[in-house]
């Protein structure tokens, strides 16, 4: 099935995200911190009248918070009314796939398994296919247990 | 199909809402042809839209309701009190219906049969007479409803978003213009788009707000039912219904108000047996009122009935084991009447399907100091209660404090705050023992925690006295809050937080300051829970800190004053219960005119009681006072901090603002003295009219025109210019001629005449003129003419 997704790097994989899971990519400018919360909470970010929470996804797959000079892009997606901003890496692409999502295949790194629902193919190579709104449900998730 | 069902449902359950009271007024005043018409139409509308919306259900009961109306319209019915009861079922059952229906539940499966028969049922037929006649409501004539459109809330939200940012880049633009060489042209469309902005954000939180008539608007009905199923009567009045608040405010104060009101019926008023025994009309009076103070509502409720038996509470509060008989007997009487805010504890005497079952008033007091308001009591005992309910206008702006800790910032709510000391002052003493750590302010010692530590902060060495802040959640007891320092005070515009952050539990909200970094809000219960206080919290020793504080409060009463630095240098105190807040205000602001000092605020000039000028910095920080009327600010330094000091100052010595010295924390401090500061003030314009109303005679004269004219008006006359045609000259009217033809045709009109003369002297001894610039001479003449 047809798909626009955007292509991007977080926290060194590849990932695909669905484009109408995604409000906006913006580079981040002040952090306020929010202390008490776990690692993958970095903060509070003001994006004009807003304000964003933003995830550090790094901080939840590999358990070690990201450096603030590496802190540079977040994802901006709208959840249950309240906007959060997702960091990444790098943003590549946004692009048409015609196939669209592709059931997994081979074994995964089981810090992804919370989080990668499908693959995505796109210039030959697979992305995980992430949804904004699972990091975020199972980064509550965490911090309850 | 499904759009018209949600409006059918909606409309539907509004118009129940809003006719609740009406039913019920109508039942007092069966001659109220207005009500119920309204009534009528309202079935009428909910037979016609269930028709096509195949709801055979609520068909059949609004044209049975329908029918009976309509009789009663045509004169061929009475509506007697059976009938009455029989619309209200239908009413009642309807809403049940309209509510399955909006939640996709199935209809429950009762016979609406005998609602139908009821209504055919006469008086004649009924019981009697019933015994409690209907409780008479009040209220203002009924209100055309003002022409309105349903929204959605989201875009109401969106609304305020897109006028905040606005706001936002309204802000840039200006910073941005200054930076550049000043275009008058430029800088007047900039100021024009700058105050559309500024009303277009105050008409978006307008439509946040909503009537107190909606919070009311279950009222009558309660009264009605509860008064009837006690054989109560009561005469219900409700005032202020015009007041505003926040919607979401109006749904939160709904529940501790329904259950006062219930409260007051249940044990405040008596039976009218007892009522007549007592000497007491036979009929209890209810009266809700609210209005607005400040940015507060306040809402009292008071009755006429017994009040709150205090000695009966604390042999109950004995009996439960919560108050020893040494302690209760140390109470005072404020202290006693605060027991009814104990879990579990009653003065009903018997359970009663009402009340009396221990979920009471702290509950009550529980919501209600959930969204940071308050409530009083004014109890007396045998004549009635007061209950005075203060909550904030909006949920989303309250004042707060601004404090630094481990190097971030984050705001308290400040009602959240009992007291702020350093932690080197004198009166406080902070022990250890096996890792907990006791802050002792004056004999109590309240468990202390530092934000840092709860938070997984470092604490920052900084140089200095760090800053203990005592504060209370709305439950449980204060304890001792360690912070780097407390910054600010102002006022904040709280927003939700996401979920994730609210989930650590120690976060009520956030806020943007105008810098655009975020800050939070703590919630004071929950870093009691998350630092393991609570447990503290429920303990017996609740009661026994009580007494200690009586212990400690019977030397000298006590006042919470702030202390703050002079702009000459002096540190001086002010009772805190007069300042309504701090503001930092831009020293152009001010200004003075003669001995007269003023801040201008938007387009009103408040006066400066300490009348200072020519500020050497940007901006001051300003006390803003308020008595009960009239407001002023005193200009200061520095704000330095909250202390307690006496009530009566250790030497009283009143001379010019100050009213005596205290002795707070081995300083000597001087005490403003606040009747003086507001016997200062300069007097209001005067609002009451002078009897009778100026004339000038002399329509052509242009010195009385342009010069006695306004002088006359400053001093609260009416002037009328010229002789008014043909005879509508009052007799209370005085005359001002400046011309002896003139002086002529007013003698004419037979009122009494002051005649003004040009030349200093008069010209003869029969001349009884006044020189016209003689200005105590003419306001004499003029009072004394009145006479």
């Amino acid at each position: 099935m047809k798909q626009l997704y955007l292509f991007a790097t977080l926290a060194g994989a590849r990932v695909a995200i669905a484009a109408e899971e995604v409000e906006a990519v913006v580079r981040l400018t002040d952090i306020a911190p929010v202390p008490g919360l776990g690692r993958h909470v970095a903060g509070l970010s003001a994006l004009r009248s807003r304000v964003l929470t933003v995830i550090d996804v790094a901080a939840l797959i590999h358990g070690a918070a990201t450096p603030a000079e590496r802190r540079e892009l977040a994802i901006i997606a709208d959840i249950g009314g309240h906007s959060y901003g997702l960091m990444v890496d790098e943003v590549s692409d946004i692009c048409w796939v015609p196939e669209g999502a592709l059931p997994l295949r081979g074994r995964l790194d089981p810090v992804w398994m919370p989080y990668a629902r499908a693959i995505v193919e796109h210039e030959a190579v697979p992305w995980l296919l992430v949804s904004p709104s699972g990091f975020l449900e199972n980064g509550i998730a965490d911090q309850a247990a | 199909m499904d759009e018209l069902l949600q409006e059918f449902i909606s409309e539907t359950q509004e118009s129940l809402e809003a006719l609740a009271g009406e039913i019920i007024a109508w039942e007092a005043d069966p001659s109220d042809r207005g009500r119920l018409d309204a009534i009528f139409r309202f079935f009428h509308t909910v037979k016609g839209s269930c028709g096509f919306l195949h709801l055979p259900r609520f068909e059949r009961l609004s044209h049975a309701a329908e029918d009976v109306l309509s009789d009663i319209r045509s004169g061929k019915r009475h509506p007697d009190a059976a009938t009455v009861n029989a619309v209200l079922g239908i009413m009642d059952r309807i809403a049940e219906l309209t509510q399955a229906v909006a939640v996709g539940a199935p209809l429950a499966q009762e016979d609406d049969e005998y609602l139908v028969a009821a209504l055919a049922v006469h008086e004649s037929e009924s019981e009697a007479e019933s015994d409690a006649p209907a409780p008479v409501p009040r209220h203002g004539s009924a209100q055309a409803a003002p022409r309105t459109i349903r929204l959605p809330l989201a875009l109401i939200d969106q609304l305020m978003n897109g006028v905040s940012d606005m706001v936002l880049a309204r802000n840039e633009l200006a910073r941005q213009l200054r930076d550049r060489a000043g275009d008058p042209a430029l800088e007047g469309a900039f100021e024009r788009l700058s105050g559309c902005v500024a009303e277009m954000r105050d008409a978006i939180s307008r439509t946040r707000m909503q009537r107190i008539d909606r919070l009311f608007a279950a009222i009558p009905r309660t009264v009605r039912d509860l008064g009837r199923d006690l054989g109560k009567r009561i005469e219900l009045s409700l005032e202020g219904g015009d007041v505003e608040m926040d919607r979401e405010m109006v749904e939160m104060v709904v529940d501790p108000l329904i259950h006062i009101v219930r409260n007051s019926i249940d044990h405040g008023i008596e039976t009218p047996e007892r009522r007549r025994a007592l000497g007491k009309p036979e009929t209890g009076q209810l009266r809700l009122e609210a209005r607005q103070s400040g940015n507060q509502i306040v809402i009292e409720i008071s009755d006429d009935g017994a009040g709150i038996d205090t000695a009966r509470l604390v042999e109950k509060a004995i009996a439960a084991g919560r108050l020893t008989p040494d302690a209760a007997a140390r109470m005072n009487e404020a202290e006693r009447l605060d027991l009814i805010f104990q879990a579990g504890l009653s003065t009903a005497s018997a359970v009663t399907a009402v009340s009396g079952r221990g979920v009471g008033m702290d509950v009550v007091r529980a919501n209600v100091e959930r969204i940071g308001g308050t409530i009083g009591l004014d109890n007396h005992p045998g004549r009635g209660l007061r209950i005075t309910l203060s909550v904030p206008l909006t949920l989303t702006i309250i004042p707060g404090l601004v404090l630094r800790a481990g190097g971030l910032h984050f705001a308290i709510p400040r009602a959240a705050v009992v007291e702020i000391l350093h932690d080197n002052n004198a009166m406080l003493r902070i022990g250890e023992v096996g890792g907990a750590r006791i802050a002792t302010i004056r004999d109590v010692r309240h468990s202390m925690i530092d934000l840092e530590d709860v938070l997984g902060l470092d604490i920052p060495a900084e140089p200095g006295p760090r800053t203990v802040m005592v504060v209370r959640s709305a439950s449980g007891l204060p304890f001792a809050l360690g912070v780097s320092a407390v910054e600010n005070h102002e006022e904040l515009v709280i927003r939700p937080a996401s979920p994730i952050v609210m989930a650590s539990g120690i976060y009520a909200g956030m806020t943007l300051p105008d810098n655009g970094k975020p800050m939070l809000l703590l919630d004071t219960g929950g870093l009691a829970r998350k630092a393991d206080l609570s447990e503290i919290a429920e303990h017996a020793d609740a009661v026994r800190t009580a007494g200690e504080r009586t212990d400690a409060k019977e030397g000298t009463e006590m006042v919470a004053a702030l202390r703050f630095e002079e702009l000459s240098g002096e540190r001086r105190l002010l009772q805190l219960s007069l300042i309504e807040r701090v503001e930092e205000l831009e020293a152009d602001l001010f200004g003075h005119s003669g001995d007269r000092a003023f801040v201008r605020l938007k387009d009103r000039l408040v006066p400066v009681v300490n009348g200072c000028q020519g500020f050497a910095r940007e901006t001051v920080s300003a006390l803003r006072l308020r008595d009960d009327r009239r407001e002023a600010y005193y200009a200061v330094a520095a704000v330095l901090d909250i202390v307690q000091m006496p009530a009566v100052p250790d030497m009283v010595a009143m001379h010019g603002n100050l009213s005596g010295v205290c002795v707070v924390e081995g300083e000597h401090l001087e005490v403003l003295n606040p009747f003086a500061l507001f016997a200062s003030l300069p007097d209001e314009p005067a609002e009451r009219k002078h009897p009778g109303r100026c004339l000038l005679a002399d329509a052509e004269d242009g010195w009385a025109r342009e010069i006695l004219a306004p002088l006359l008006r400053q001093a609260g006359h009416e002037v009328l210019i010229g002789l008014p045609e043909g005879a509508a000259v009052d007799p209370s009217d005085i005359v001002l001629c400046t011309t002896s033809d003139a002086m002529q045709a007013a003698d004419v009109l037979g009122c009494r005449t002051v005649q003004l003369r040009a030349a200093p002297q008069p010209s003869g001894p029969q001349d009884a003129s006044i020189y016209r610039y003689d200005r105590r001479a003419l306001m004499a003449a003029i009072a004394g003419a009145g006479q």
